[in-house]
Formats: C-alpha cells, structure tokens, sequence
C-alpha cells in the first residue's frame, strides 16, 4: 500500500515573521540554493512518497512559483505527483476560513482525506531541516502496528527553546507512555518531536471527525496529549544532524552552521544517495575576480565576486564589489553590495542594494535584517 | 548519479515483425496500431508502469522513426523521471566494433551497462509485440519465492499450436526440466510468452557465455534458457492466465482487434 504525504507550509510563521512578511515558511530561501521546502520535499520524494499535497494559507504567491508543475522534484506525474491545497471559501460562509492550527488545517482538507486510498499518511512542517529516510520510519510505524509515530530527537542537557516543544516519554520499545509540553531538557520525557508524523490513514480521518464532533483545534494539545497511553503511538529516535528553523535566529544559526560544519553539511546536503532537490534555475557561472578572497561560504550561480567574502551563504545572482567585506551573512537573491562597504552578520532580503562606503553590522545573537528591494 | 533500483525493464522492440508485410514495412512491429487508439508497445509499457517499475530500456532497431516518435521520452506512460524512467537504446558503435544486435540475448549483452547503472538485482526481459494486461510485479514475487535464477512467464496455448512456440515442460513444483524451442512434436501446451526474470548475476554471467560461443544465434529462446538448464539452475515457469496475443501476422493482429469488439 502507498503513502500520502502532507506538507504544512506555513505553521509557525509568527516566529520567523522577517522573513515571512509576503512568503510562506515553506518558500523561506536556505542554504544559498534551496527553498525550506526542499527538504521535506525531497525526502519524501527520496523515501518513494510521491503523492505530495502542501497545504497552503497566507502568502503563498512564491510558493506556487518555485514548485511549478513540481518537476525538479520528479513529481510532475500522471498519478499522484504534487498538489498545493490553497484555503478554499465556502459557499455558505461570507469569509474564507484560513487556518492557523494543524488540527485546523487537516479539517480544512477532510473531504481530500476522506478520499484516500493509501493506507498511510506522513505529515511533516518545513522547518526542521534533516535529510530522513521516511520508509525506515513508515517500516517501523507498520511494524508496530501504530496509530501514530513521531519522529523524536533525543533532548540534551541545556537544550532550551522559548516555544514549547512536545516532548515525549516511551517505554524501551518506543511505545509512547506520556507526552508533555516543554521548553527545555526534561529528562522524564527525553524524546523531542521534529514534527514529522506518520499517521495510520483510519487513525487520521476517525480524529478529524472526532475534531469536528467536539470542535478540536489543536492536533497536539487536543488529539495527540489527550490520553495517549492508551493509544498506539510510537517515538522513532532519529539518530542525525537536525536542525530546527522555527526562528530567525534559529535560521541564521542554521545557515551559519553550514558554512562551518562540514559534518552537519554532508549530513543533509552531502547524502549523494538522497539529494536535496531544488527548482533549478539556468543561471550563469558565478565569476571569481582577480583579487578576490572567499572562505568558507555557500556561494550559488550567477554571482561576481570582486571584494572578500566568508563565513557566508549567498544566493544567485548576488554582486560583492571589489573591495567590499561580506562576513557571517546570508544575502538574499540578486543582493548589490557597493564598493568598500563592509557587512557583518547580516541578512539581507532579495534584491536589496547597499551602496559604496557603507559599514552596517549586526551581532551573532542578533542578526541585522533589511527587507525585501531595501536601497541603502 | 544514484539510481538503484530493485528491478530494471529491458523491451526488446527492434523486431522486423516481416509476417505483418505491409504494414511493417516502414514501421516497426511494437509501432503497429491497435484497438482504434493505441500502438503494440503500449501494452508492455503500460505493465511496466502499474507494475511499479520505472526504469525501462527500450531497444530499437528496425525502422524506429516512427516508434522513437511515439515514445519520445515516455511522458504519456508517466516514464519521464529523473532517475531511471525510459531510455531508448538504438545499437551503436565503440572504439572497436560496429554491430546491429544479432539476436534478443546479443541486444540485452550490448547494453549492459545501461543495467549495471541501475545496480539492479533483477532485470525483466520483456518483448514489444504481445497485447496483453500483466502484472509483472507478482511475477517478481514468484521469482523471490522460489529463489529462482531465471522465470519465464508461460500461458496455455491450444495443443495444435504448441510447436509455433517455445514449450516448458515442468515438474510439479513449477521447476522447468525442459525448454523446447518450436518442437515438431510438443510434450504439453505450456508456451514461453517470451518473458523472462533473470537475477541480474546469471543474466550477466549467461550473457557473457552466450556471447563466447561462436555456434549460438544469440537467442534467448534458443541459446540462453537452454544453456541455464543444462548447467543446472534454478528455471521456473509462472503461468499467466489472462487474455495474450501474439500480434506477429495479420491474421492475429486482425483476430486482436477483433477481440476488442466481441461481446
């Protein structure tokens, strides 16, 4: 039997809202040539998933953009293939109803669900970033005979995070006993959800009427917490580099992480096996000048590199004049960065120009931000 | 870049298909229309696809401006992927050799590095001028369950005209002790559709014998199946029992379509 794969491209906006203020999560650029959705593409495209439907709600123009008739991912198909399920209004309601909840979201899509054929569904947001082989977890879910799986990471000592994550407790065979909210390391319940879920498809569409029934809104805090020791869910412990981008400066770390970690890098880019697609855009080579220095940066296509550039991740398109210093930045596609200006730590949305002679700097811990067409 | 797969398809479709007269002389067999709205080689492709497997070869050499026309890059069968999908095949020239395939085994020999790409474990050979609905995928099982080194797929053909076919005898258990290619005097009905699943290793290992042996005409039928029995491997017979026909005159190619039309 075959698999559904669901993906929500806009959970979480809130803390992400820079870079989110006319794009979906999903559609945030990463890692100098990708998209967040990339990831959760790809590796259900690589585990054999190619029924892929992404449930939309805001903002969505660039996303529709950058799958088109989702090709690049090999998903242009006659059967199955990818879907983008923008909310939809309702004859009889004066507003559309747009969600803001998974629970929320799922319901908003019942009628697609109640249409399945596949006897599996996974359900991943864009915004943890791992390169996964979905058909271990799926093997494992069948083997178990679960309701629900989640895939966990294992929480270390000092993890800490400002939103509550769900954490969870199993017994030695992953069978899930409790499940908490948790900010932090919690070491009753050491299994930290990545928010990637394979559901049995009954298990799914018996929720969703239970949801409507009682008015659910939230799959955490109203299906997945209520009881669950006398449900069959399972916590898969994902043993591999993940790299959460649920805020702007998670995203910057993330980006950064990249460019100094060679490991975490092969672990999610490098897996020649299990690449990570993209929309591939025909730009040319990126040029080196005479007099240039570049050091440990994600530089894509169709750059001019004049001045000095490290520990950064710049997109397509993107020119560094000559005697400029670009260091630990993320530039957004065809960013201008003037003669003998200097960039620290900072991100800079698409199409942004900085003029000759200017210094602009932010810090590590926070990262300086200039929005979409900015001249400086 | 990365393209295993558990099991490649190899569709031999350069065949003259000379018994069809007029209507191959410009065309290649598996080209032929069919049924007011398809060609022959819809039906192995089509399998190919609702079987789960996406990666086929298809080896052309007769006449193929009209099938490398039709089948393009296999859009319209959903066989246009990124890794694997479909791959036409024409013979070809190399540093030392110019040669058209000479046989069905020759053609699969030329292109094996097209399979070894794939690193498949098994590889279906399938041939470009049968209409018939068959899912290959419960073949493979058949050819795991027994652990076999080659399957052919059989189908009951009436007794009369057994020796217009390649014949299995078997044993009980399906094994194959005998493979008769168009007997004068047939032993029982049980005809080869000409579809084989090899395990990729004694594929390439019978190939590169068959290939060694000057006296062979590099047939399947004649040669290859033959020499695996005599080495003693493990040949099994899956018989298929749903609606096949061989298109190679004009006369069953007429009977086909009128099939379509009968109640």
């Amino acid at each position: 039997m075959s698999t559904t794969g669901f993906i929500f491209s806009n959970l979480n906006s809130n803390t992400l809202s820079l870079l989110t203020s006319d794009r979906t999560v999903a559609a945030i650029p990463f890692g100098c040539r990708y998209r967040l959705v990339d990831f959760a593409l790809s590796n259900m495209v690589n585990s054999d998933i190619t029924d892929i439907n992404i449930i939309a709600n805001y903002n969505f123009r660039s996303l529709v953009n950058h799958i088109g008739s989702g090709k690049d991912w090999d998903l242009a198909r006659r059967s199955g293939g990818i879907k983008i399920l923008s909310p939809g209004q309702e004859a009889r309601q004066a507003d559309a109803f747009v969600y803001s909840y998974r629970l929320e979201a799922l319901r908003s899509i019942r009628d697609r669900i109640n249409e399945l054929t596949s006897d599996t569904v996974v359900l991943t947001d864009s915004d943890h970033l791992c390169n996964i082989d979905l058909s271990d977890v799926i093997a494992f879910h069948k083997a178990n005979d679960a309701e629900a799986t989640f895939v966990t990471v294992q929480s270390k000592i000092g993890d800490f995070t400002r939103d509550p994550q769900t954490a969870l407790q199993s017994d030695a065979k992953g069978r899930v006993t409790d499940i908490v909210r948790s900010t932090g390391y919690d070491p009753d319940h050491p299994f930290v959800s990545i928010r990637i879920f394979v559901l049995s498809t009954e298990f799914l569409v018996r929720s969703l009427e239970e949801a409507v029934a009682r008015n659910y809104h939230s799959f955490t805090n109203d299906i997945i917490m209520h009881a669950p020791e006398r449900r069959r869910f399972y916590s898969y412990c994902f043993n591999d580099v993940v790299i959460p981008v649920t805020t702007f400066l998670d995203y910057y770390r993330a980006n950064m992480l990249l460019t100094s970690d060679a490991a975490a890098r092969n672990a999610i880019l490098g897996k020649w096996e299990r690449p990570i697609y993209t929309r591939v855009h025909n730009s040319p080579p990126t040029v080196y000048h005479d007099g240039c220095s570049v050091k440990d940066s994600l530089i894509a296509d169709g750059c001019l590199i004049e001045g000095t550039v490290e520990n950064s991740v710049l997109f397509r398109g993107v020119k560094v004049s000559r005697g400029a210093v670009v260091k630990n930045s993320i530039l957004f596609g065809d960013t201008y960065v003037g003669a003998n200006s200097s960039l620290n730590c900072i991100v800079s949305d698409k199409n942004v120009v900085i003029s000759d002679d200017q210094t602009l700097s932010g810090a590590g811990s926070t990262p300086f931000y200039i929005a979409k067409n900015k001249r400086i | 870049m990365y393209c295993k797969k558990e099991c490649i398809a190899m569709l031999l479709a350069g065949g003259q298909g000379s018994r069809l007269y007029a209507l191959t002389q410009k065309t290649a067999k598996p080209a032929v229309n069919y049924g007011g709205k398809y060609r022959i080689i819809d039906f192995p492709l089509s399998n190919c696809i609702n079987s789960g497997i996406d990666t086929v070869g298809v080896l052309t050499q007769y006449q193929p401006l009209a099938l490398n026309d039709y089948i393009g890059k296999g859009a319209a069968w959903d066989l246009d992927r990124i890794r694997g999908g479909l791959t036409v095949l024409p013979p070809y020239q190399d540093g030392k050799n110019a040669d058209w395939y000479k046989g069905t085994a020759n053609a699969i020999y030329q292109n094996i590095d097209f399979i070894k790409k794939f690193d498949p474990e098994y590889v279906l050979i399938l041939s470009g001028d049968h209409i018939y609905k068959m899912d290959y995928a419960k073949m493979l099982d058949f050819h795991k369950e027994k652990k076999a080194a080659c399957t052919v797929a059989t189908i009951t053909v009436p007794i009369e005209e057994a020796s217009r076919f390649g014949i299995c005898n078997t044993r009980e258990d399906g094994s194959i002790y005998e493979f008769e290619e168009k007997p004068k005097e047939p032993k029982n009905n049980q005809a080869s559709m000409g579809i084989y699943i090899f395990s990729t290793n004694i594929l390439l290992e019978y190939l590169e014998i068959d290939e060694q042996d000057p006296k062979s005409s590099k047939d399947f039928g004649k040669n290859v199946i033959p020499n695996l029995l005599r080495s003693g491997e493990r040949l099994y017979a899956y018989p298929f029992s749903g609606y096949w026909k061989d298109v190679g005159t004009i006369g069953s190619l007429w009977e086909a379509n009128m099939d379509l039309l009968a109640e």
